[in-house]
């Protein structure tokens, strides 16, 4: 699993390297505007350990950013799966709300928290909540007639049976939707940082954006694809072991 | 074939139309059990038979009528698409599910379900006959006045069907069933009260039939049961 996502990854990180070498070699670009590959790996060597410890900074934040947000949606998700009018209002400001770009709402976050890690965690956990939330919501809400006649029939069923068949019911798609939105708190943690942030990887792309070199944000983007890489296998990993020892061959 | 006289479980001019239907399921339906026992309640596809057997069980509502019972508390409705929770066994989910007062019930019903080698199985792992037999088998063993079983033997194979069917009757005599089944020479042969609900364009729309209320050990006329038959299928 591990190796086909790397070499997955450095299959189109190196297609994309290629294509920009393509069109600066067609065009006749300088080094300055686009780097020859003696530059990028002689910048590389300079920069990955550097490069490394903050990315493993953003790596971090976005860690538990998205548990957070799992944990969160996970709150959300069973109180909003209630046919109460509570239920139907959070069900009803969560399709609402995720409609809105949280990106714009960035800005206002770093105004009233600053630049340090509050602000990065905060819209990290904002980025990848609401696609949680709604299918957590959605999952959570439906009923699994099947098994939960035995429960309402006896008057035996509580909030925290429900949860769990529903849950247990839905076990794969909830490991898709966590490591799908693993991306999104990864993407939210470089944006916080590279918006207004003082550290992490998006400060220092940023930073690298400013000194015009394309060689240091070439080699963050291969840091940042390996290492969610490296996140996305681990998740998967979980969700595999949890449905491996859930789920059982059926029988005839 | 008429319904007089003091009434277990009566409905009474029921009338009910899901929303967005055309034509209502019931109207003026009105059907009742006299006694405890195995009845059945029997008719063609799409007559209303699930639909009634949760109204009787209080999970559906909004119908006009009234629906009646007397010593009723515990009505049970059970049917055969029914699941366990993926991650019990089947021996911890039985185990977990029994009332105290019924857990000397379970060694002799798992026994006679020959259910005793699925024991450590989980649900999916079963066969359908093992799972429905499985599923009557937890409600079988939960305290009920009234246990409505819709199509709960579907997967049974014919022998094993009867063997069950006589062995409720055995364990639970003072106990009221309502099973719901297709099979004519079943519902004639085994119970005692036969409800055959018919087209809601038909008057009235519930007869009742007296089956043969066969047990084991008691002498069965064929002449008597095929008579029988043919009352419930003549009144279908």
């Amino acid at each position: 699993m591990l190796h086909r996502r790397i070499y997955q990854f450095v299959i189109v990180y190196f297609l994309g390297l290629a294509f920009l070498l393509l069109i600066k070699y067609i065009l006749n670009l300088s080094d300055y505007l686009i780097p020859g590959p003696q530059e990028i790996w002689r910048t590389a060597c300079r920069v990955v350990p550097r490069y490394l410890f903050s990315v493993m900074d953003t790596l971090s934040v976005a860690v538990i950013g998205h548990i957070l947000s799992i944990c969160l949606a996970t709150i959300v998700g069973i109180i909003g799966r209630l046919t109460t009018w509570v239920g139907s209002f959070i069900k009803v400001a969560a399709y609402n709300i995720q409609a809105y770009p949280i990106v714009a709402v960035a800005p206002i976050i770093f105004i009233l928290l600053g630049d340090g890690l509050s602000s990065r965690l905060l819209i990290a956990s904002m980025i990848c909540y609401f696609p949680l939330l709604l299918s957590f919501v959605g999952i959570l809400s439906e009923p699994v007639a099947d098994i939960e006649q035995f429960y309402i029939a006896t008057k035996r069923m509580n909030w925290r049976l429900q949860v769990k068949i529903r849950a247990f019911e839905n076990i794969t798609k909830i490991t898709t939707v966590v490591v799908g939105s693993a991306t999104l708190a990864m993407v939210g943690t470089i944006v916080a940082e590279f918006i207004a942030a003082n550290a992490g990887i998006g400060y220092s792309i940023r930073i690298a954006l400013y000194q015009s070199d394309l060689a240091k944000i070439l080699v963050a983007l291969f840091l940042i694809g390996t290492c969610t890489s490296l996140y996305l296998t681990c998740l998967e990993w979980i969700g595999r072991l949890a449905q491996k020892r859930w789920s059982v061959p059926r029988g005839g | 074939m008429g319904m007089n006289g003091a009434m277990l479980l009566e409905c009474k001019d029921i009338m009910f139309q899901y929303p967005g239907a055309d034509t209502p399921v019931f109207k003026d339906l009105a059907c009742g059990l006299r006694t405890p026992g195995f009845h059945a309640l029997f008719g063609p596809s799409g007559v209303g038979k699930t639909t009634l057997a949760r109204m009787i069980a209080g999970e559906i509502k909004g119908f006009s009528g009234q629906i009646a019972s007397e010593q009723m508390n515990n009505i049970l409705y059970s049917y055969n698409l029914e699941r366990l929770p993926g991650w019990y066994s089947v021996g911890d989910h039985l185990a977990e599910i029994t009332p105290s007062s019924n857990k000397d019930k379970i060694d002799d019903l798992i026994g006679f379900f020959g259910l005793r080698a699925c024991l450590d199985s989980r649900f999916a792992q079963m066969s359908l006959g093992q799972q429905n037999r499985t599923n009557l088998t937890r409600y079988l063993l939960q305290d009920f006045d009234l246990l409505i079983m819709d199509e709960s033997l579907a997967n049974v194979d014919e022998v094993t069907r009867e063997q069950i069917i006589l062995k409720i009757k055995e364990m639970f005599p003072a106990r009221c069933f309502l099973y719901i089944s297709h099979n004519v020479l079943e519902v004639s042969k085994f119970c005692n009260q036969i409800l055959v609900l018919r087209s809601v364009h038909k008057t009235p729309q519930a007869m009742s039939v007296v089956g043969q209320d066969y047990t084991e050990g008691k002498p069965l006329k064929k002449q008597d049961l095929e008579l029988t038959m043919l009352e419930v299928v003549h009144a279908a």
